[in-house]
C-alpha cells in the first residue's frame, strides 16, 4: 500500500480534523452557524476551531464532474497542512463523488519525501455498500501511485536493473513478469534498444508484464518508454534541466502503474506491458549519430541524434508486442519530445494515432480521469521528412523549428502495423508545477480498458 | 499569367497538347484522334513510358505530328475517385511541362465541368511566378505559356464555373504578390497604397495613419511601430455584397457583416528582443496574414460574393532603433486593457488586438476570423501541412475545417483553456504580452482571445508555418502560397453566402 491508507467509516473519530465540503448556495443546518458568510464558492475555504475539534470548510461551487470532487478532495489536504490524519464528511453524496472525493485527497496527500498525511477517513452514510465502489478506485490511485514512486527516484537509484527488479516485485499482485536481458534481446535483433542502452554500465533491458484477466480475447497492449536517466548520449543536452530526466521512464511507470490498478481491482480484461528499459549515457561504446540501426521488425534506421532515443527503444517494443501478442488495441505512452510541450505546454499531452475510434476512447477516458489529452496529426509530409538515404528512414531530423512531436509519431506509426495504435506524449505533463511526477497515463489507461475493454461482448 | 479559354474541341495547329487521362479511361476525342493521326505513335510511347494514367504520372511525346510540338499526358488516377481538388494537383504538375510553350491545348473533353475548370485552376496556380527584380535573366530560361485552351463541349458550364474560380485566382496573385516583396519595397505606407486599385473591383478602402489610431487609443499597434522609421497604416476594406452598393451609398445593412482581420508586419526584426541573423530574411513575408486578407477580399469583390464582408490589416515594421519599444513597456492597448511587453518580438498579437477591438466596436460582425504569421510555435506543433486554428466557437471551428480540405488548406484545431490563459498573468499589467515556451502558439490565442467581445464567434488562424513554402506544393511554386485565401472564400461561399 502506497500513500495515505484510506479507510470508510460510519462516523467521524472525535479529536480527527474534519473536512466538509458545502455546494454554493446549500449549507445544511449543522454547519450554518460555522458557515455565517461562507458562500461556499469552489476555491473558498475556513479553518474552524471548534469544541469538537478542528473543522475545514470547503466551498464546493457547484460540482459537475467527477473531477470537480476529485479537486475538492485535493483541497481538503492541502489546507489540512502537517495534520496525520483527516476525515472527509462524504455523507448524503452520491457514491460516485463520495468516491471521487476519498481519490482526489489520496492522491493529493502522496509526496516522495516529505508525507505527513498517514490516514484519511472517508465518512459515509453506508460503508458497507460503498466499499467495492471504493475498492475499484482505490486500485486505480495505488497504480497511479506505483507510477509516481519509481518517476521520482533519481537515476543512480532506479537504473535499468533496479527498474526491472521493482517491476518483478509485482508478481505478488498476479502480474506474470518477464525480464529480457541482453542476450534474449541480441537473439531477438532488438538493435534499437540495444543501441540506446550500449554506453551505460547497466545494460538494456525490455520488461513484459501480463495480466490474464478472464475473457479469452487477444490483450490490450501498453507500451512504455523507461530511459531511466537520459543524458542525451553523443548529442549531450545542456546541463541546465538535466537533473529531470530522472524522470523520463515515466512513461513506462505509468504502464506498470495501469497493469497494478488492473490486477488490483482484478480486471476481466487481458493486458500486456512492454517497456523499454535503458539508460541513455555518453560513453565509449556508446551509440553515433550516423549510425544505422537494426530494428527487431527488420527495418534500418538511421540515427541523427542520439538525445531521440526514446523513438528507438519504443520501436522495439512496439514490434515485439505486436509479433508476440497480436494486441487488440496498443498505446504507447512516452515522455517523448520537447516539441509537444512547444505545442500543448503542460496541461494536456498529445495523442496521435493511425485508428480515430481509439483515440476518442483514450481521451474520453482521460477527461473522466483528469488527465486530458489533445489529438495531434500526422501528415503525408511528417512521414517523407524521414525518407533517409542510407537507410529504411530516417529517426528524426535536424535543425530548428521542427514538428519533432509528429516526426516522432510518424516514425513509430511504421512499427505498429496494421494493429490499433495510439501514441500519447507526455513529455509535459509528466511533472505537476512543483517538480513532482504525476503519474500521469496510469489513471487513463485503467479507465480505458473498464470503459471500453471489459464489456460482456468481449469474452 | 496565362490566359485561359474554353473551347469547342479541334486539333491544334500548333504548340503542345495535354491530354488528362484516367487509369481506367478510354481514349476518345482529340486523344484518339491524335493516335490515329500519328500511327498509333502516342500508344506507343504512353506504353514505352509505362504511364498507367495513375495520380503524378506524367508523360511528354515530341513532336508525334506536323505542328504540336509536344503532347504531355498527365495522370488522373481512378476517374470514380476524380476530385476537383485532385484535378487541380494534375493541373499544377501539368504546368511545368509546357510552361515553355506559348499555347496549349487542354483535351478535357471527358471531364465534367467542375473537374475541367479545377484543373485549368491548378495550372494557373501553379504558373505564379515573382519575377519583378530578376533583370538578367536570359528570354530561353523565362516560361512562355501565354493561352491555355481548353478544349470541352461542356464550355457554357466550364465558363460558368471558371469565372468564380479565376477571380479567386486574381486573389491568391494579389496576396503572393504582396507577401513575395522584398521589405524595403512594401513597408506599411506603400502596403496601404496597393489596397487602393482594388477599388475599382467594388471594394471601398480607408487607410488610416498614426493620428488616427491615435484618436481610436491604438496604444499596442503604435508602441510596435514606434521604432521604425516608416508610419504605421490600418487599411479597412468593405465589400458590401448582400446588401449592394458601396459603403457610402448603401442605405442599410441586410445583415451584420463577417470580418477578416490581418497582422501586417512588413518586416519584424524582433525589434529590441531581435532575432538571431539566421533566416531573418523570412521576415518579410510577417505581414502575410494581412497579404492573405486583401487578396481575399480582391477575391471576393471579384467573384461579387453575395456576402457583406469587411477586411482589416494593421501595417507596420517592427525595428530596434532609439525609439523602439523596450521590454517592460507597458501600453494600453484600444480596448483598456493594459500589456507588459516582455518580448518585443512577440509583436503580432500587439497589432491585432487594437485592430480586432475596432473592428468590433464599428462592425459588430457575425464573426471574426484573423490570421496571423504569429509563432514558430505553430511549426513545431504542426509544421507546414496544417495551420493552427484556435476558436471559441464549434460550429466555426468546424466550418473552417471542412472549408480547408477541398482547397488544400488545411487547418488544425489547438486547444484553448483556463490554465493556459493564467500563463499571462503580469505583476504590472492586465496581462504580459508572452506566456513563456509550453503552449507558446496556445498562450498567444489565449493573449487574442482577451480582445474578442464575449459571444461573439471567433476564429485565429496561425500561419507561420504554411504561408511560406521552401518546396514547391501541387499549385503552388516555392515562395508564397496565400494560405488562407481560397479556404476563407470557400468558408464564406458554403455559409455565409445568400
Amino acid at each position: 500500500m502506497i500513500g495515505a491508507k484510506v479507510r470508510l467509516r460510519a462516523a467521524p473519530k472525535p479529536g480527527v480534523a474534519l473536512a466538509v465540503p458545502l455546494l454554493a448556495g446549500a449549507v445544511p443546518a449543522p454547519w450554518a452557524a460555522l458557515a455565517a458568510g461562507f458562500g461556499a464558492e469552489a476555491g473558498e475555504e475556513r479553518d474552524c476551531a471548534t469544541p469538537e475539534g478542528r473543522v475545514l470548510l470547503l466551498g464546493a461551487g457547484q460540482p459537475r464532474h467527477a473531477t470537480d470532487w476529485e479537486a475538492l478532495g485535493a483541497a481538503a489536504v492541502r489546507a489540512a497542512g502537517p495534520a496525520k490524519r483527516l476525515a472527509l464528511l462524504a455523507r448524503s453524496l452520491p457514491a460516485e463523488a463520495a468516491v471521487a472525493l476519498a481519490t482526489g485527497a489520496a492522491l493529493a496527500a502522496w509526496h516522495p519525501e516529505r508525507q505527513t498525511m498517514r490516514r484519511l477517513d472517508l465518512v459515509v452514510d453506508q460503508p458497507l455498500a460503498l466499499a467495492p465502489a471504493w475498492a475499484r478506485a482505490e486500485a486505480a490511485v495505488q497504480g497511479a501511485l506505483f507510477t509516481r514512486e519509481l518517476t521520482a527516484l533519481p537515476g543512480n537509484v532506479l537504473h535499468p536493473g533496479a527498474f526491472a527488479a521493482r517491476l518483478e516485485a509485482l508478481a505478488e499482485h498476479g502480474i506474470r513478469v518477464d525480464v529480457l536481458g541482453e542476450k534474449r534481446l541480441r537473439r531477438l535483433g532488438a538493435g534499437a534498444l540495444l543501441a540506446v542502452g550500449a554506453g551505460a554500465a547497466h545494460a538494456p533491458r525490455l520488461a513484459v508484464l501480463r495480466w490474464r484477466g478472464q475473457f479469452a480475447v487477444p490483450p490490450v497492449a501498453f507500451i512504455g518508454k523507461g530511459i531511466t536517466f537520459d543524458t542525451g548520449g553523443i548529442s549531450i543536452k545542456p546541463a541546465e534541466g538535466m537533473e529531470r530526466m530522472t524522470s523520463d521512464m515515466a512513461g513506462a511507470a505509468a504502464c506498470a502503474g495501469a497493469l497494478l490498478a488492473m490486477a488490483l481491482r482484478n480486471s476481466p480484461a487481458p493486458a500486456v506491458a512492454v517497456l523499454a528499459i535503458a539508460e541513455n549515457t555518453t560513453g565509449a561504446t556508446s551509440y553515433r549519430p550516423g549510425d544505422v540501426l537494426h530494428t527487431m521488425a527488420g527495418r534500418t534506421v538511421e540515427v541523427v541524434d542520439t538525445d531521440a532515443e526514446g523513438r528507438l527503444v519504443l520501436a522495439d517494443a512496439l514490434h515485439y508486442a505486436v509479433s508476440q501478442h497480436q494486441p487488440q488495441a496498443m498505446l504507447d505512452l512516452a515522455t517523448l519530445t520537447g516539441a509537444i510541450v512547444t505545442a500543448l505546454g503542460s496541461h494536456r499531452a498529445g495523442i496521435f494515432t493511425n485508428n480515430p475510434a481509439l483515440q476518442a476512447q483514450a481521451a474520453a477516458a482521460g477527461d473522466q480521469v483528469g488527465e486530458a489529452l489533445w489529438p495531434m496529426p500526422i501528415g503525408a509530409r511528417h512521414r517523407a521528412d524521414l525518407d533517409s538515404d542510407i537507410a529504411d528512414l530516417k529517426q528524426c531530423c535536424a535543425g530548428p523549428l521542427l514538428p519533432d512531436a509528429a516526426h516522432a509519431a510518424a516514425f513509430l506509426r511504421e512499427f505498429a502495423g496494421e494493429t490499433p495504435w495510439a501514441h500519447l506524449d507526455i513529455a509535459g505533463v509528466r511533472l505537476d508545477e512543483k517538480g513532482l511526477p504525476t503519474g500521469f497515463g496510469a489513471r487513463l489507461l485503467d479507465r480505458l480498458v473498464e470503459l471500453y475493454f471489459e464489456h460482456p461482448d468481449r469474452h | 499569367m496565362p490566359e485561359i479559354a474554353f473551347v469547342k474541341p479541334a486539333m491544334p495547329k500548333h504548340g503542345a497538347l495535354v491530354l488528362p487521362i484516367a487509369e481506367d479511361g478510354e481514349p476518345a476525342g482529340l486523344h484518339a484522334a491524335l493516335d490515329k493521326a500519328s500511327g498509333g505513335a502516342l500508344s506507343r510511347a504512353l506504353e514505352a513510358a509505362s504511364f498507367k494514367g495513375r495520380k503524378g504520372q506524367s508523360a511528354t511525346l515530341w513532336a508525334p505530328v506536323e505542328g504540336i510540338s509536344r503532347v504531355v499526358a498527365i495522370g488522373l488516377g481512378k476517374s470514380a475517385e476524380l476530385t476537383a481538388e485532385g484535378a487541380e494537383a494534375a493541373g499544377g504538375a501539368c504546368y511545368g511541362l509546357v510552361a515553355k510553350e506559348r499555347e496549349a491545348m487542354v483535351a478535357a473533353e471527358g471531364l465534367a465541368a467542375p473537374v475541367a475548370a479545377g484543373f485549368a485552376l491548378g495550372l494557373l496556380l501553379k504558373s505564379y511566378r515573382f519575377d519583378r527584380y530578376r533583370t538578367t535573366e536570359k528570354e530561353d530560361d523565362k516560361p512562355k505559356l501565354e493561352k491555355v485552351a481548353v478544349a470541352t463541349d461542356a464550355a457554357t458550364a466550364c465558363k460558368n464555373a471558371w469565372a468564380p474560380l479565376r477571380a479567386i485566382a486574381d486573389g491568391v496573385f494579389i496576396a503572393r504578390d504582396l507577401v513575395s516583396e522584398p521589405p524595403n519595397v512594401l513597408h506599411p505606407v506603400e502596403m496601404a497604397e496597393r489596397c487602393k486599385p482594388l477599388e475599382k473591383l467594388g471594394l471601398t478602402i480607408e487607410i488610416l495613419g498614426p493620428k488616427e489610431m491615435r484618436k481610436l487609443g491604438f496604444g499596442a499597434l503604435l508602441g510596435v511601430s514606434q521604432g521604425s522609421a516608416v508610419e504605421p497604416r490600418m487599411v479597412v476594406m468593405q465589400w458590401l455584397g448582400a446588401s449592394g452598393g458601396t459603403a457610402a451609398t448603401k442605405k442599410k445593412p441586410a445583415q451584420k457583416p463577417v470580418a477578416f482581420i490581418g497582422k501586417g508586419v512588413t518586416f519584424d526584426t524582433g525589434g529590441i528582443s531581435i532575432k538571431p541573423a539566421g533566416g531573418m530574411e523570412d521576415m518579410k513575408w510577417d505581414m502575410a496574414g494581412a497579404g492573405t486578407v486583401i487578396g481575399l477580399m480582391a477575391a471576393l469583390a471579384g467573384r461579387k460574393a453575395k456576402v457583406d464582408a469587411v477586411g482589416l490589416v494593421g501595417l507596420v515594421e517592427n525595428m530596434p532603433s532609439g525609439t523602439a519599444q523596450r521590454p517592460g513597456d507597458v501600453v494600453k492597448t484600444a480596448s483598456g486593457q493594459t500589456v507588459e511587453v516582455i518580448n518585443t518580438d512577440a509583436e503580432g498579437r500587439l497589432v491585432l488586438c487594437d485592430v480586432m477591438h475596432y473592428a468590433q466596436q464599428r462592425f459588430d460582425p457575425r464573426f471574426m476570423v484573423d490570421l496571423a504569421t504569429l509563432t514558430g510555435a505553430i511549426i513545431i506543433a504542426l509544421g507546414h501541412e496544417h495551420a493552427g486554428m484556435f476558436s471559441n466557437d464549434d460550429t466555426l471551428a468546424q466550418q473552417l475545417s471542412a472549408a480547408g480540405k477541398p482547397v488544400g488548406e488545411a487547418v488544425w484545431r489547438m486547444p484553448l483553456g483556463e490554465a493556459y490563459d493564467k500563463q499571462l498573468k503580469s505583476e504590472i499589467a492586465d496581462m504580459k504580452n508572452v506566456g513563456g515556451r509550453p503552449g507558446g502558439s496556445i498562450t498567444a490565442a489565449q493573449f487574442i482571445q482577451r480582445f474578442v467581445d464575449k459571444g461573439r464567434p471567433w476564429a485565429h488562424l496561425d500561419i507561420a508555418g504554411v504561408a511560406w513554402s521552401s518546396k514547391d506544393l501541387p499549385t503552388a511554386p516555392k515562395g508564397a502560397t496565400a494560405f488562407g485565401v481560397r479556404l476563407l472564400d470557400r468558408l464564406v461561399a458554403d455559409h455565409y453566402e445568400g
